[in-house]
């Protein structure tokens, strides 16, 4: 195997690549990119193997959502493997692991979202008077706006008016949710 | 996420809210669902929870229409924290 790609150097960014690639969903990010960036002396056929695991081992802990002690356990596995990784290159995945763990996650959570989700919500209250049209009394009434949509498609608005009966049953629905939300988070 | 206070006490121009929606309509129903995402193909260990909604609402002809949409936790926090808003100042109007 090339000794560049038994270094550590170029690993960081080869991982931000495969990241950007396989998570954020950026496009452009090809083998051949990667390659003449990060590893130029090394022929293709070489790269091609080489990427591929390294892919392998980012998609595998990403699937697992590995806590640290478990990715010491995996990177610790792959150094003692035959054609495996060498230690400066665990130290180099654990480091990427740790400050990108989060940002990925959310990747692959809102990947696997495929309704429309909650965009932004702007609201206000209006007090409605007496007119000399009709005996109205005060009667005040909220105007929400819900902007719902998945990336890549345009908004949906909703324009929703509720009056104070309205809103105070959305209240007490949503006060169940919270509730089933705690019994749902609580220690098994 | 903007609210405001407006005491529409005059005719006043068009308010801003109705610019984007072909005009409001009225909750008739608010389902609700609280789902947890355990496994996908890209990620085998997901394990995350999330609100799914089903608004059901009527527009000026009477046509009534589901809308659904899903939020995360801290999504759905924040909306019911602006719920909780409104419903204080609906109350003081």
């Amino acid at each position: 195997m090339a000794a560049e790609l038994e270094g550590s150097k170029c690993l960081s960014g080869l991982l931000s690549g495969l990241a950007q690639d396989t998570f954020y969903g950026h496009p452009g990010i090809t083998e051949e990119l990667l390659r003449s960036q990060l590893y130029p002396e090394v022929s293709l056929e070489e790269f091609r193997p080489f990427l591929a695991k390294m892919k392998g081992i980012l998609k595998s802990i990403a699937s697992a959502d590995m806590d640290f002690n478990q990715l010491e356990a995996f990177l610790t596995a792959l150094t003692k493997k035959q054609g495996g990784i060498t230690s400066e290159q665990a130290a180099v995945i654990s480091k990427f692991w740790k400050s990108h763990k989060t940002k990925i996650r959310e990747s692959l959570m809102n990947q696997s979202c495929w309704d429309r989700g909650l965009r932004s919500l702007s609201w206000r209250v209006d007090g409605k008077s007496q007119s000399r049209h009709s005996a109205q009394i005060h009667t005040p009434v909220a105007i929400m706006e819900l902007e719902i949509g998945k990336s890549g498609q345009e908004s949906e608005f909703l324009c929703l008016e509720f009056d104070e009966v309205k809103v105070n049953q959305v209240l007490k629905k949503l006060s169940e949710v919270e509730e089933s939300i705690s019994t749902l988070m609580q220690p098994a | 996420m903007v609210g405001a206070l407006n005491r529409a006490m005059e005719e006043s121009s068009e308010p801003q809210l109705d610019a984007k929606s072909k005009g409001s309509l009225k909750l008739i129903d608010f389902e609700w669902k609280l789902g947890m995402a355990v496994s996908s193909d890209s990620c085998r260990s997901l394990k995350y929870p999330y609100v799914a909604v089903m608004l059901k609402v009527a527009d000026h002809s009477g046509q009534v229409k589901n809308k659904s949409f899903e939020m995360t936790i801290p999504q759905f926090q924040n909306f019911y924290r602006q719920f909780k808003e409104i419903a204080a100042i609906i109350e003081t109007v």
